[in-house]
């Protein structure tokens, strides 16, 4: 059978890097470009119409906003597929975040019709936020994520005692910070307005990600009592994120593979609320996937190293102190015991209690 | 291991497929030309407004002050009046006291051939008027979406004998009376009248002992009671006739009347409509999407993992029916559930996320085979050691369903803060994506787990091969 021997904890300056590079662009895109906010969270107007035959858009800018006196920007979309065959888009969407009043709307559409009478301009799709009820709805998305955030974090303080500890928790969080922020850069950088799919995208790879870094985890658990507590930090989560690679990489395979079908489908039929929709959580799926394995697991394996070194000085400083007090042995004995497996023992107690405890739980679910 | 029974393989199969094609297709007979439903399949789904097209606006009542609750009463069952005399079901009203809104959704009429989204959002915000009039002789009479008549469009007396106009009336309002001898509660609508409506209205009482006197909004006649006795100081009762009012329908009754006591029109700023035709085609996308989706997840399936590929292909059926079932109302007890876009794009993603479970355990079977253990041993102990894994990964998804449905759903748990808001579509997604879950549990452990051990002890798939191992 094939299994991968990748030295993740190795190589784990590549990843940062990579990470770090990557949050680093999208946050000069987002100063250059600034967030766009859909109109359903800062309020504005958007109307959608189909028509046939040809029209210019700045004839038609010209006429909107004779009618309606508002700066408006005219995008066309040509053979769009629908169900009544192959028509023309013509998107109009007004400057500001004011709404638009239907008196206007049917001055506009009116308009239309007198320059092009011959087009049959039909009304696919209105949109009009008052922007106070805009903002609203996106102050109460805001809150939902904020508590999704605080639920996943007590299930993490409640999960993550059993199989890392807290610091193992805290590194899960990071992996989940690190995917909303890919995900929010998405939508910087193809210019797509914050709109209800972004709420639905962060919750969701939120917990993708986090279930897949509970996978992880799992395996390292197991791993730890099977191959000892005197095992590098290192090694026990490389071997472990090794063994479960496999999965981590099928599975994101497949919802990848899922949702982007759906996206390739959006594309093709020219439809910009599911293609806003698949694309971020294309992006969120590798990015939770990589995360989990490539950010949560060795800065795992930095901390625990740092607190077995931390341990090592201290008892060699508790060491040293010792010895000079008994003037008996020489002073380097406590800088080898630094390499060796003996400064790692007051460590070694809690995973071996972990053990037990941890066997019994194992023997009651059976 | 505890053995399984060889026949259990098929017998799972079978009824997963018997499931898959029933949620999909339904079962339904034939009653002379009538269609009879049995069980509700894909057809039977309720589609949200984005896919059926529709609307969506929130009204305020265009008053100087902030509205007071009477008159928001009056206005939500202004709107909830006009919504069914037009035949439209499935509508949504919400009511926001605080923010004086009164949130509308509904989906736009199935036989409806011209989309005219501009003039209903109109025709609901116009302002009411209330007329009483001699007689009840109407034009038309269709059926509403309540099920209960809709006489439309007066005509001959009643037409031309307007007895009393909205701003003769100063109040309605709904009362219990119980009744001295029988001591039995009846609801009854009391009238209150102004002083030029005290005066009209003792006038016309007198002539017409006996006779009715119909009370309309707009164009529909909303009651009809009989003259009971002249009314010379302008306060009266309307009972609900032999049957009685329930409490419901006299105060229905009151905060239409009262419609007409306080005028006023309802603004809309914020509304949103779509056609169905737009909708429609993102459908028949979505569709493609979910079909092209299911049938390269299987074949991924089948051929990576290959005979656990093959169970993972019927429990992921399993999978995709569960969610079906659980939107079309399929099960008795489990209520149809209107789905959107982002509700189908959930069932696509779960399709996706939902061979998770049958990845972790065949990966773990493979290698416990590829460590030397014997096939029943393999498939034993990767059954064991790979459920805590699928357990808590699919509960973080969990969470994040429910928060979903619980702050995009109809009265959510941020109402308190920002006021009711119509289902999101983001609702559905939320839904589906938790059903996904559920039917992982449910077919990509359990089914796919009985099927494996079962079919493991024919001969022909002894092969370790065919589980991953090596060949043999």
């Amino acid at each position: 059978m094939k299994t991968f021997h990748i030295g993740f904890y190795k190589n784990r300056k590549i990843y940062f890097g990579i990470s770090i590079a990557i949050l680093v662009v999208g946050l000069i895109f987002n100063a250059i470009f600034g967030t766009q906010l859909d109109i359903q969270f800062k309020g504005g107007a958007m109307i959608k119409y189909s028509y046939s035959g040809d029209v210019s858009t700045s004839q038609i800018e010209k006429a909107v906003e004779g009618a309606v006196k508002r700066n408006v920007d005219v995008t066309v979309n040509k053979d769009v597929k629908s169900v009544s065959g192959s028509k023309n888009n013509l998107t109009l969407t007004f400057a500001g975040d004011n709404s638009i009043s239907l008196n206007d709307q049917k001055m506009v559409l009116s308009a239309l019709n007198a320059d092009y009478p011959n087009a049959g301009f039909t009304s696919l799709q209105v949109d009009s936020v008052n922007p106070t009820m805009g903002r609203s709805f996106f102050a109460k998305c805001l809150v939902a994520v904020l508590i999704a955030f605080l639920l996943l974090d007590l299930y993490i303080a409640g999960r993550f005692r059993k199989i890392g500890g807290a610091a193992a928790g805290l590194f899960a969080i990071v992996a989940l910070l690190h995917d909303v922020a890919m995900v929010y850069f998405t939508f910087i950088f193809f210019r797509i307005p914050l709109n209800d799919n972004f709420i639905a995208v962060v919750l969701t790879i939120l917990g993708y990600s986090l279930n897949d870094t509970v996978v992880i985890y799992d395996r390292i658990r197991e791993n730890r009592k099977l191959m000892g507590p005197k095992t590098e930090y290192s090694v026990l989560v490389d071997t472990s994120i090794n063994q479960t690679l496999t999965r981590s990489l099928n599975t994101a395979g497949c919802t990848f593979a899922s949702i982007a079908i759906v996206f390739i489908v959006g594309i093709v039929y020219n439809l910009a609320s599911i293609t806003t929709f698949a694309l971020p959580m294309m992006v969120g799926i590798v990015t939770g996937c990589y995360s989990s394995i490539c950010i949560a697991g060795p800065l795992y394996v930095m901390w625990e190293n740092r607190k077995v070194r931390k341990l090592a000085a201290r008892n060699a400083e508790a060491k040293e102190e010792k010895l000079q007090s008994e003037h008996a042995e020489t002073a380097a004995e406590p800088e080898k015991s630094k390499t060796d497996g003996s400064a790692r023992q007051p460590k070694a107690v809690s995973p071996k209690a972990r053990k037990k405890s941890s066997r019994k739980k194992s023997r009651k679910r059976r | 291991m505890k053995r399984v029974g060889k026949p259990v393989v098929f017998i799972v199969a079978i009824l997963i497929l018997l499931f898959t094609f029933t949620s999909i297709f339904g079962i339904k007979g034939k009653n002379g030309d009538n269609t009879v439903t049995y069980v509700k399949g894909v057809s039977d789904i309720r589609w949200g407004i984005d896919i059926n097209g529709g609307v969506e606006a929130t009204f305020t009542p265009a008053t100087s002050a902030k509205p007071t609750n009477t008159q928001m009463d009056s206005a939500e069952s202004i709107i909830k009046q006009r919504l069914i005399g037009e035949n439209i079901t499935d509508y949504e009203v919400y009511k926001d006291y605080n923010h004086g809104r009164i949130i509308v959704r509904f989906p736009w009429k199935n036989d409806e051939k011209n989309f005219d989204p501009q003039k209903s959002i109109e025709e609901l915000s116009a302002t009411a008027q209330v007329t009483f009039r001699e007689g009840n002789e109407y034009t038309t009479q269709t059926t509403g979406s309540d099920g209960q008549p809709v006489y439309k469009t007066p005509k001959g007396t009643t037409a031309s004998n307007v007895i009393l106009q909205g701003n003769d009336i100063e109040s309605a309002a709904p009362e219990m009376t119980t009744d001295q001898t029988t001591g039995k509660s009846t609801y009854v609508v009391s009238l209150k009248l102004s002083s030029s409506g005290t005066t009209k209205f003792a006038a016309a009482t007198k002539k017409m002992v006996g006779k009715i006197i119909s009370i309309w909004m707009d164009d529909t006649m909303i009651s009809y009671p009989t003259v009971e006795e002249a009314i010379a100081n302008g306060e009266c009762q309307i009972d609900g006739g032999t049957n009685g009012f329930t409490a419901a329908e006299a105060s229905a009754l009151a905060n239409k009347i009262n419609a007409g006591a306080l005028p006023f029109k309802l603004a809309t700023t914020n509304f949103s409509t779509i056609s169905p035709t737009l909708g429609k085609t993102s459908l028949n996308a979505m569709l493609i999407a979910g079909i092209i989706a299911f049938v390269l997840v299987g074949l991924f399936m089948l051929v990576v993992f290959r005979l656990p590929g093959l169970i993972a292909v019927f429990s992921l059926a399993g999978q995709a029916a569960l969610s079906f079932a659980a939107v079309s109302g399929y099960f008795p007890f489990v209520n149809s559930f209107t789905l959107t876009l982002p509700g189908i794009a959930g069932i696509i993603l779960s399709i996706g996320m939902g061979v998770d479970a049958n990845i972790i355990t065949a990966t773990r079977i493979k290698e416990e085979l590829w460590a030397g253990k014997t096939l029943d041993r393999a498939i034993s102990s990767g059954d064991e050691n790979s459920f805590s894994a699928i357990f808590d990964g699919n509960i973080t998804v969990i969470i994040v369903a429910l928060i979903l449905m619980l702050v995009f759903g109809p009265s959510n748990i941020l109402s308190w803060l920002f006021g009711p808001s119509t289902t999101g579509s983001i609702y559905s997604f939320g839904y589906t994506l938790l059903i996904g879950i559920v039917g992982n549990f449910l077919f990509g452990v359990v089914t796919t787990r009985l099927m494996t051990k079962s079919i493991s002890r024919f001969s022909f798939a002894r092969n370790k091969w065919l589980y991953g191992g090596a060949a043999e």
